[in-house]
């Protein structure tokens, strides 16, 4: 077996060096992706912070473990390896909390412990006030040793000292300065503000950007509450282990333990397995990992198949001069499939050697620009198998065909100096639209199924669809070839070669085709999701009106007048009217939702958006502006039904509602009670309008309503109209509201706004569509160049102006880039299409006890958009491109040469 | 003597309706151990043709195809294959040498296909270069050779193994007088030591070196020297 592979290896290893450009085109198309993969694959892993690579950044250098426990009564608990990781228990429970104490005694032995707590600050910086991390740790004990590296100065001795990490000090209070910082009512703090002198610059181990205060017991003002804050031990002494865990679980307690993370024991590692399960990867998504990796395999390959194409033909007279010295047709197969793997094997580990190189190169880089500090460099070696595994297979799938058609190719013809190729079969066409149909079937079958499942179908119609499109390619070649005869000579003589090569003409243009298919696809996609989101988008406030909130989830009252001056300060003319309504937050922490159901208890309304502290809002004589500007809302009878002690709902649907039954749901939001008040009213007088997707709150009721209710009315926010407010304007008012509290904010209605990202999507995808095109285009382009080296001397010889052999070489790429285009949007609608009904499906409904609505009532069942701006782009400005570098980089004169060489 | 290759009775068409050009023609053709064969003829009379058919890669459209008394017909590709591995030598026009291999590893080309080791293989390349005459040459590569010494490779490997029918289609048309009459000088010893040759060539100089010559002219068998002494042949040439 290996013998017969000698001499096939021997040839195309010499082989490869002999024609040195080819064998490197190759090898980049192969090594490419290879190596991208492996860069991204090594900075994600070592961005990645494993459990064990963790334990120094959550327990120090020094402390064998780390014990915590949340909540004023705890229960048993159930932890895997890391309670980080997987618990599950009781924070609450019947017993009281562990102590330090109990901890070390049901450890035993000799050991010690330490407490460390942590909470949210808010530090007075040079411009305003900036959150921070605070932790409360004697830093000079032992056991603490590695939560914090000292930089500059000395560590904190006392309670009116601390250190800070050099991103905060860059903000503010460096070392030497008075910081003042507090914690916020809104996170169980005292919001009084404390004064510390900084006395070092410290690192923390795990955060980097985000700024730090630490020091001793008393420094940083921790909330009474223990649920308020991060409270933990870190415990001394020898190795904690999975038995003592289990006593700690015992008493309420989680435990994040060096040695049991380190060196899991069976018995831990059952308990670990039991609890997180096996893997949170389901079945569908490891199928379409597998379908995206076929995908990308079919890319890369075809890719690489032109210059294996011609690799290949080159051999011809070798491998006709084997046949001539006896050598079977699958002793000359292998000769083209020993390049494949001469090249892959070369191609993955260049690429993985690369690609390490690389991420090393770029890791120091990204991390600079990161906010958390990566973990120690990692080599996934099991992945870069895999990847060095991809490259191989790519490559040697490359040559497949190449080598199929070498080892049919006619001896006595290449060996009298004419080409060998047979002729294609008749029945490829047929598998083609087979191929194709069937991925048609797959991607309506995808789009008819759950989320879940459409995933793996559409992925399959894909490929399916690639692989068809594979086999029609030579017909669409030789079909624009026919249909050239008028052409000018430039583009006659492109399609024509392209029609005759077209061993080396179909895989670069399938691989344009199926990087089209999936920019089309995607594009596809990507708009049509665009499309709902914008169709489904429902505005708080009439286009163009403001909204100030100031809710701070605490419920205490905010004094509104600042932020009227403040927005009045920016906006002199603009009208500013405060709005009444039930906050969701009231005085103490009370959290109320009203609920309004209509006749035969349904639902009323479905969703509504609002910027304002309060989705109820109360009627004092007159009608909020922003409310009665709404298009399908009549103000008069509103205020009619209003004045006469009724209330206005705002529901999905144009129902006749005369009353509805109101239900008053009330708990205590800190927890201090488990207990939920009830009220409510039965067969309210009321009136309904249809808002649907427009509604701003779920309704209106008088105050005396309100009061009988036991429901606290007050301003929940401001409205601002009668101004047109600039994006500058607003940067400006946000900033005056921020300076007054951290929750104020001024929300403008501008309608739907395409998200960033959505166009950086677009632009990385038009990017990568755009370098997949041009490198496949180039590539064989370059190639066909090469090929028709002495047509195109002769063509010199015989008078033609230098300027034809770049029009000639433009005029390849316009078809190869143009075909390619074509068919790959033609087909890249089948996914396309398919892809928007799991994706756009509205998969939402509202259910009460005795029906449920869905939003499909009144949304269309899927949204369809094509993009064909960037389809055009595609189709037309690619291809043109592509023609325009070939035409610029092209050679205009060649020597003449022997036709046979 | 024993008779190593026998065409009897073979036609080849190539095409069909309109464009069917008739190749050979009911051509019966022998060659015996210890014989040289010339075939001379016009272009297009069907010489390679012949020669392609003898060595089994084409296959008739009609008559049969003997190589040491074996069919080829009746031998499938991998049969024929074999048989150019083991009992058939070609010799090209412009050489035909894989540009990637040493002189060695060419001439060595046919074992390691059947399947010889690597060093018995090179062994036995070695003595075919030495008949040669360029032992010497062994590792260098055919683009840092001369064209006699590439043909002289050529032959080499059609020689190596034993083989006993030589194929030389135009082996000198490359190569200058000199060169060229080497070349004939070492297919000539070849076929004195046993094996059967046939020469495809323009030139009545090199006919002169073989025991028969055989006339083709569109596909047919038009004259054949019989008896005709290498000398005579020669003066006729010199007319």
């Amino acid at each position: 077996m290996i013998a017969g592979w000698r001499l096939p290896l021997r040839i195309a290893r010499r082989d490869a060096l002999r024609a040195k450009g080819r064998s490197i085109l190759m090898l980049v198309m192969i090594a490419l992706p290879v190596m991208g993969v492996t860069a991204a694959d090594v900075l994600i892993q070592t961005q990645d912070v494993s459990s064990v690579e963790s334990l120094d950044r959550r327990l120090g250098t020094e402390a064998a473990a780390k014990v915590s426990y949340g909540g004023e009564r705890v229960g048993r608990q159930e932890q895997g390896l890391d309670p980080d990781s997987g618990a599950s228990g009781g924070d609450v429970g019947s017993m009281p909390p562990p102590t330090l104490a109990t901890v070390l005694a049901a450890l035993g032995g000799e050991r010690r412990g330490i407490e460390v707590g942590g909470s949210y600050l808010s530090v007075k910086t040079d411009k305003g006030s900036v959150e921070a991390g605070g932790t409360e740790v004697d830093l000079e004990d032992p056991l603490a040793r590695g939560l914090f590296r000292l930089e500059d100065g000395r560590w904190p001795r006392n309670a009116d000292e601390v250190v800070v990490n050099a991103a905060l000090a860059q903000r503010g209070p460096g070392l030497g300065e008075r910081i003042r910082f507090k914690i916020d009512k809104s996170l169980g703090g005292s919001g009084t503000e404390v004064e510390r002198v900084v006395v070092g610059i410290a690192e923390s181990a795990s955060v980097k950007d985000w700024g730090q205060v630490a020091g001793p017991r008393g420094s940083v003002p921790l909330p009474v509450r223990p649920d308020a804050s991060e409270r933990y031990w870190l415990i001394g002494g020898g190795p904690v282990t999975w038995d003592d865990v289990l006593k700690l679980n015992a008493l309420g307690a989680l435990v994040v333990s060096r040695s049991v993370i380190s060196d899991p024991s069976p018995a831990a590692l059952a308990a670990d397995r039991a609890l997180t399960g096996e893997s949170g990867i389901d079945d569908a998504t490891v199928t379409v990992a597998i379908l995206v990796v076929v995908m990308a395999l079919i890319e890369v390959v075809l890719l690489a198949g032109p210059a294996f194409a011609v690799g290949a033909r080159r051999q011809a007279r070798p491998l006709a001069l084997i046949a001539a010295s006896g050598g079977t047709p699958q002793q000359a197969r292998r000769v083209v499939l020993a390049t494949g793997l001469v090249i892959g094997t070369a191609g993955a580990i260049g690429g993985v050697v690369l690609g390490i190189a690389g991420a090393a190169a770029l890791n120091p880089i990204l991390q600079r620009s990161n906010g958390s500090w990566f973990g120690p460099f990692e080599v996934p070696w099991p992945h870069l198998l895999g990847v060095a595994l991809f490259g191989l297979i790519s490559a040697l799938v490359a040559a497949v065909v190449p080598a199929w058609i070498a080892s049919r190719q006619d001896v006595v013809a290449v060996l009298a100096g004419r080409r060998g190729d047979r002729r294609p079969s008749a029945r490829s066409p047929f598998i083609g639209v087979a191929l194709v149909g069937a991925g048609i079937a797959l991607a309506a079958l995808g789009a008819g199924q759950r989320q879940t499942t459409s995933a793996s179908f559409i992925a399959l119609s894909a490929i399916c669809c690639v692989l068809g499109m594979l086999f029609l390619v030579p017909v669409v070649v030789v079909g624009f070839a026919r249909l050239g005869r008028r052409l000018p000579l430039a583009l006659r003589f492109a399609v024509r070669d392209a029609a005759r090569h077209r061993t080396r003409t179909t895989p670069a243009v399938a691989a344009v085709a199926a990087t089209v298919m999936g920019v089309i696809a995607f594009g596809i996609g990507t708009s049509s999701d665009e499309a709902r989101n914008e169709a489904t988008y429902v505005p708080s406030l009439p286009m163009g009106s403001a909204s100030v909130g100031a809710d701070d989830g605490s419920g205490d009252p905010v004094a509104w007048g600042p932020y009227v001056d403040a927005v009045a300060a920016e906006l002199p003319d603009a009208r500013i009217d405060q709005v009444r309504g039930i906050p969701y937050v009231g005085p103490g922490g009370i959290s109320t939702s009203i609920g309004f159901t209509g006749p035969d208890d349904t639902p009323l309304l479905s969703s509504f958006s609002s910027n304002l502290g309060s989705g109820v809002y109360v009627y004092d004589g007159d009608l909020p502006e922003f409310i009665a500007a709404i298009d399908g809302f009549d103000a008069a009878a509103a205020e009619k039904t209003l004045a006469a002690g009724g209330a206005v709902v705002f529901a999905d649907d144009d129902r006749p509602v005369r009353a509805v039954d109101i239900t008053v749901e009330s708990y205590d939001q800190n927890g201090m009670t488990d207990e939920e008040t009830t009220a409510g009213e039965k067969n309210v007088p009321a009136i309904a309008f249809d808002l649907r997707g427009r509604a701003p709150g779920t309704g209106i009721i008088p105050r005396a309503m309100a009061k009988r209710l036991g429901l606290g009315v007050t301003t929940v926010g401001l409205v601002v109209n009668g101004a047109t407010i600039s994006k500058a304007q607003q940067k400006d008012i946000d900033e005056r509201l921020n300076s007054l509290s951290p929750s104020g904010f001024l929300y403008v209605e501008r309608g739907y706004q395409t998200p960033p990202d959505i166009w950086l999507v677009q632009l990385v995808l038009g990017g990568l569509g755009a370098i997949l095109m041009l490198g496949g285009t180039l590539t064989a382009t370059f190639l066909a160049l090469s090929d028709a080296r002495p047509d195109l001397a002769t063509l010199s010889a015989v008078g033609a102006a230098p300027r034809v052999r770049r029009g000639v070489a433009a005029a390849y790429a316009l078809a190869v880039g143009g075909i390619g285009a074509l068919l790959g949007v033609v087909i890249g609608f089948v996914p396309g299409i398919a892809v928007t009904y799991p994706l756009t499906s509205q998969g939402w409904q509202t259910c009460s006890a005795q029906s449920c609505f869905s939003s499909s009532d009144f949304q269309p069942d899927h949204y369809l958009a094509v993009p064909w701006l960037l389809i055009g782009g595609v189709v037309v400005l690619l291809p043109l491109l592509c023609a325009a570098i070939v035409w610029v980089f092209a050679r205009s004169r060649l020597p003449l040469v022997a036709r046979l060489s | 003597m024993t008779t190593i290759l026998k065409l009897d009775a073979v036609s080849r068409v190539h095409g069909e309706g309109a464009t069917e050009v008739t190749a050979l023609n009911a051509v019966t053709f022998t060659a015996s151990a210890g014989e040289l064969v010339a075939v001379m003829g016009p272009s297009g009379s069907g010489k390679s043709t012949l020669l392609t058919l003898a060595g089994g890669l084409d296959s008739p459209s009609s008559g049969t195809v003997l190589v040491e008394g074996a069919d080829l017909a009746t031998l499938g590709n991998q049969g024929r294959a074999r048989l150019r591995r083991t009992a058939i030598g070609y010799v090209f026009q412009d050489f035909n040498l894989i540009p990637a291999l040493t002189a060695a590893e060419n001439v060595s080309l046919p074992l390691e296909l059947d399947g010889v080791g690597v060093a018995k293989a090179r062994a036995a390349a070695l003595v075919a270069l030495g008949q040669v005459g360029i032992p010497d040459l062994a590792d260098r590569f055919p683009d840092e050779m001369s064209g006699g010494q590439q043909q002289r490779v050529a032959i080499a490997r059609a020689v190596v193994g034993d083989r006993r029918l030589i194929l030389a289609d135009e082996p000198t048309g490359a190569l200058d007088t000199e060169t060229g009459e080497d070349i004939l000088r070492l297919l000539r010893l070849r076929c004195d030591e046993g094996a059967a040759g046939v020469l495809v060539t323009h030139e009545p100089r090199h006919a002169a070196w073989a025991d028969r010559v055989v006339f083709l002219r569109d596909g047919v068998v038009v004259d054949e020297s019989g008896g005709t002494s290498v000398d005579a042949l020669l003066d006729a040439d010199r007319v």
